[in-house]
């Protein structure tokens, strides 16, 4: 056999390795439900719940973040994050969470989130302004 | 009915949109023409010049189309979407440009541009293999160009114009109205994160680095369509090498811009889009090196064919990852959908299956050797790097991937929970692999080495790479991990290899530096990012001062950000740390941070500076921070704020918001309840920091703009505030004017207090003095984090190295070439 058809067989091995191995590291998308039972992190879509209070309270600690998000299927739960508040949170409307369950509340070891801000602006924002002001343009 | 909207500038837009019609056009004739000039055998070149002349008249056309968009923007044409959603009107002019970068249909249109570069280069270059060449560059030029058509086809919408009006992009019920232009008073503002002078370069250059990209596959295309098998690979080389070298250069710039402007608190994090732009990098890089390989021993001809193919494939499928919405849930970076899903698709599957269909027609003629390369020889080794190179370039895609699995397959699978951990797991290795080959196989000549020599020369360099190594573990302190250790020494080994053929280089063999130069330089930017990576310290970790509240479950581990009080100063880690003050300049807020680093002993200052972290109180986005950076040359201390209060701030944005600072009508309510004294001079009223002293009375006060009558009493009340050892002289007035009591306050700012002289007893011989006192201002607060890069310079420098020895293979490789 030829030395690079040998080679050419280990290479296919470790890309085969490389793909198992990324779906044996790779997580699931849950609810709260499921991080209930689950041991392991998991990640789960969500929506802030903005009627409920953020908490931040950075003269007190300034790594507790805390906050009620909705999961798809309803679920509200309190959510832990040891950190500062992300920037824009309030405005997200979705938020992605990796991390796991403790007690009641779910510990976050990441946030993300999407803002409608930042790449999806179509929402015309309108300020009544006197006539006078068109003179400006 | 038609409205007739007043105020509206069509023009431009109109301008614009025949540019863009033109652009497509003309690159649609050039590429026919093109077609036609390769495959017709005629005497005259006819169609070559239409293609010439349509290919030259479709970078003015794409010229046109960035002149009319820059119009739009600078001159705040809000009536067009383009202009609304990415600029507003305190924008400086300097970051208009990042404007254009900020919307899908800017980056599409930078794209077009540098291709448009390219190819009017390649009409004065390319000479014969202009025709063939040119058919496959100005077809890509096709694709691109109806990105930005934004004509309706069929029911179907192609491509989105920049040049949309904001009443046709946009549902409002204001769009009804002719004059609705006046109620849109400012667009929507560039995100302040792109607010960054390496925004301004780092996407031109990324850009042209993809542009780029189509050069060799366009050769190694115009090869297998016109059999000329064995030439292409030399020509298409230094084009491959600059791709290589600016595509790397301008992902670490983004890498750079990360660093230096976001608050990531790091260089590289393996998103998505990050990881999307080295995807075509590391294969390409590849491709340079089995070139060279078929170049010199006429191995490895149909790698070298597939992976110069496959890198602008995976520069199409990145385009792809980034722009089609796909990556929503995974990376925070990536554009929304424009509704261009399908036909980015579409310029996926036509490339690929141009270059698949081209393999297989021609798979028989290829010139694939059937001997064996040779254990110790350079080609060899030059194929197994490129494999490795391709491996990692299929871990990356494979993880990056996932959403598009889920995509097709109707999965639900998460990316790995721990990212970083992920990645590095599988490229630390694979980087180990990669520098070491780069190292020995520099003692290997093409075809066979004596091996007695080559172990004589390797032996002595593991030696010299290994004690260098343990001198910079220990200094770096990198030994904690074995895999650590390893890459070190990997690093180093690669880099004492390089130096010897560099030292040769400079001795006189001149055309050996580029790749010892860029290997160096790669080398040293692994050992920057390993150490940067695995030793960088949060310093500003917050192991005091949390007070412990029923309510607030501890987190495990001490967190890593810190609360600053103004004035203040925090230990941490060696430094005494102050928040001084804050200046807002612009829309940013700049804090003063100052560092100062004490000797143990005695108290001695060692070093002292101050950092200008700042934050943005976006009314759009909320606190928006960037970081500050102290640069020394071993190590980098990165500061930036986390939170911040929110600042009064004047305009209308904080005034309708109703913040609590808000000083203007509030300030009465925001004294305590007065206390009322009845003095006579000589008396002492104490308040909360000090007292005031009643000095006397002054009979003969005036007020401005009163004019006294006849029995109208002016009385002015001499008082000396003393507070904080400090004294302050103040005179509240009481008025009797036509039989009415008026009294004028004296309001002082610091000691915050408000005096009213506010009635005289002539009976008791005592005045009414009635002292308003303002409670402190809250102490102003910053949160702040702060970590220490080691050696990241490392990173930096070596990539310049790199670069620059890329540069030199460029001239040496470009000037190999007889092309006729």
């Amino acid at each position: 056999m030829k030395k690079s058809s040998i080679i050419g067989i280990v290479i296919i091995a470790i890309a085969i390795g490389v793909i198992i191995s990324t779906y044996a590291d790779s997580s699931t998308y849950g609810s709260f439900a499921e991080a209930k039972v689950s041991k392991t992190d998991l990640h789960i879509v969500g929506q802030l719940n903005k009627q409920k209070e953020l908490v931040y309270n950075p003269q007190v600690d300034a790594n507790y973040f805390a906050f009620y998000m909705r999961d798809k299927k309803g679920t509200e739960c309190r959510v832990v994050f040891s950190g500062s508040k992300p920037q824009d949170f309030e405005r997200s409307e979705e938020i992605v969470l990796t991390g796991k369950m403790v007690g009641d509340e779910f510990h976050a070891s990441k946030i993300l989130m999407k803002c409608p801000s930042k790449y999806n602006k179509d929402k015309v924002e309108v300020q009544a302004v006197p006539a006078t002001a068109s003179l400006n343009r | 009915m038609e409205i007739q909207f007043a105020g509206e500038h069509l023009l431009p837009g109109k301008l614009g949109q025949f540019f863009i019609i033109l652009s497509f056009g003309t690159a649609l004739l050039s590429a026919v023409s093109y077609y036609f000039a390769t495959i017709k055998d005629t005497r005259d070149d006819s169609w070559k010049r239409i293609a010439r002349f349509s290919t030259r008249l479709n970078l003015a056309a794409v010229v046109g189309v960035g002149v009319c968009l820059f119009y739009i923007i600078y001159n705040h044409l809000f009536e067009y979407h383009y202009a609304w959603a990415h600029s507003s009107r305190s924008l400086p002019v300097y970051y208009i440009v990042s404007c254009f970068w900020e919307g899908q249909e800017g980056s599409f249109w930078l794209w077009m541009f540098w291709q448009g570069v390219l190819a009017n280069i390649l009409i004065r270059k390319a000479k014969s293999w202009e025709n063939s060449v040119m058919t496959i560059v100005m077809l890509s030029q096709v694709f691109l160009g109806s990105m930005l058509l934004g004509v309706e086809i069929l029911g179907s919408r192609i491509g989105s114009s920049p040049f949309i009006l904001l009443r046709n992009a946009v549902e409002g019920p204001i769009f009804s109205r002719p004059d609705y232009l006046t109620m849109i008073q400012d667009g929507n503002g560039l995100n302040p994160l792109l607010q960054n002078y390496w925004m301004v370069i780092h996407p031109p250059t990324l850009f042209l680095g993809f542009a780029s990209m189509i050069v060799p596959f366009a050769y190694a295309i115009a090869g297998l369509w016109e059999k000329r098998y064995k030439e292409w690979p030399s020509t298409a080389l230094p084009w491959a090498l600059f791709a290589v070298m600016i595509l790397g250069g301008g992902v670490i710039m983004g890498s750079f811009w990360a660093y230096e402007a976001l608050n990531f608190g790091g260089f590289w994090a393996w998103d998505p889009v990050e990881n999307a732009s080295i995807i075509p990098w590391l294969t390409l890089i590849a491709a340079v090196h089995v070139i060279l390989a078929y170049k010199s021993s006429g191995h490895s001809y149909f790698t070298a064919t597939f992976l110069v193919l496959i890198s602008f494939v995976l520069v199409l499928y990145a385009s792809f990852l980034t722009r089609s919405g796909i990556l929503g849930e995974t990376s925070v970076h990536a554009f929304t959908d424009l509704g261009m899903f399908g036909q980015l698709v579409i310029y996926l599957v036509f490339f690929t299956l141009l270059a698949v269909v081209l393999l297989a027609v021609r798979w028989k003629e290829l010139p694939i050797t059937q001997k064996d390369e040779e254990t110790y020889s350079r080609e060899f080794w030059l194929f197994i790097g490129a494999l490795i190179l391709t491996v990692s370039c299929i871990q990356v895609i494979a993880t990056t991937s996932i959403p598009v699995f889920n995509a097709a397959f109707g999965t639900k699978v998460a990316p790995p929970t721990d990212v970083i951990q992920h990645y590095n797991k599988w490229q630390v290795p694979f980087a180990v692999v990669v520098a070491l080959i780069s190292g020995f196989s520099q003692f290997l000549k093409y075809r066979n080495t004596d091996a007695r020599r080559f172990y004589k020369a390797l032996g002595v360099s593991i030696l010299a790479a290994a004690v260098v190594t343990a001198g910079f573990v220990l200094l770096t302190g990198v030994y904690t991990n074995l895999m650590y250790i390893v890459l070190t020494f990997a690093a180093i080994f690669s880099i004492v290899c390089n130096a010897q053929i560099l030292a040769e280089a400079l001795k006189g063999k001149w055309k050996l530096a580029g790749s010892s130069v860029a290997h160096i330089g790669f080398a040293l930017l692994l050992a920057g990012a390993l150490v940067a990576a695995a030793k960088n310290k949060v310093v500003s970790v917050n192991s005091s001062g949390v007070i412990p509240v029923a309510d607030f479950a501890k987190a495990d581990k001490p967190g890593d950000n810190l609360m600053l009080y103004q004035n203040e100063p925090v230990r941490m880690e060696g430094f005494t740390i102050t928040y001084l003050s804050d200046t807002t300049i612009g829309p940013n807020t700049f804090y003063k941070i100052n560092y100062k680093q004490q000797e143990a002993g005695t108290g001695k200052i060692k070093e002292e500076f101050n950092l200008y972290p700042n934050a943005q109180q976006n009314p759009k986005m909320g606190l928006v921070a960037s970081p500050d950076t102290k640069h020394y040359f071993t190590y980098d201390i990165y500061t930036h704020i986390t939170a911040a209060p929110q600042l009064a701030q004047p305009g209308p944005e904080a005034m309708s918001h109703g913040d609590a600072g808000d000083e203007g009508h509030a300030a009465d309510e925001n004294y305590d309840k007065p206390s009322v004294h009845e003095v006579s001079a000589g008396d002492t009223v104490p308040i909360s920091n000090g007292y005031i002293l009643v000095k006397g009375m002054n009979r003969s006060a005036t007020i401005a703009k009163i004019p006294l009558a006849k029995g109208d009493v002016a009385v002015a009340l001499q008082l000396e505030v003393v507070s904080g050892g400090k004294s302050y002289p103040a005179e509240p007035l009481f008025l009797i004017k036509g039989g009415n009591k008026f009294d004028f306050a004296k309001v002082l700012e610091n000691p915050a207090l408000k005096l009213r002289f506010s009635n005289i007893y002539p009976q008791k011989n005592k005045l009414e003095l009635m002292v308003y006192e303002r409670p402190p201002a809250p102490k102003k607060w910053v949160v702040m984090k702060a970590i220490r890069f080691p050696y990241i310079n490392l990173f930096w420098g070596g990539t310049i190295i790199m670069v620059a020895g890329l540069l030199l293979s460029i001239f040496r490789r470009s000037k190999e070439i007889k092309t006729v």
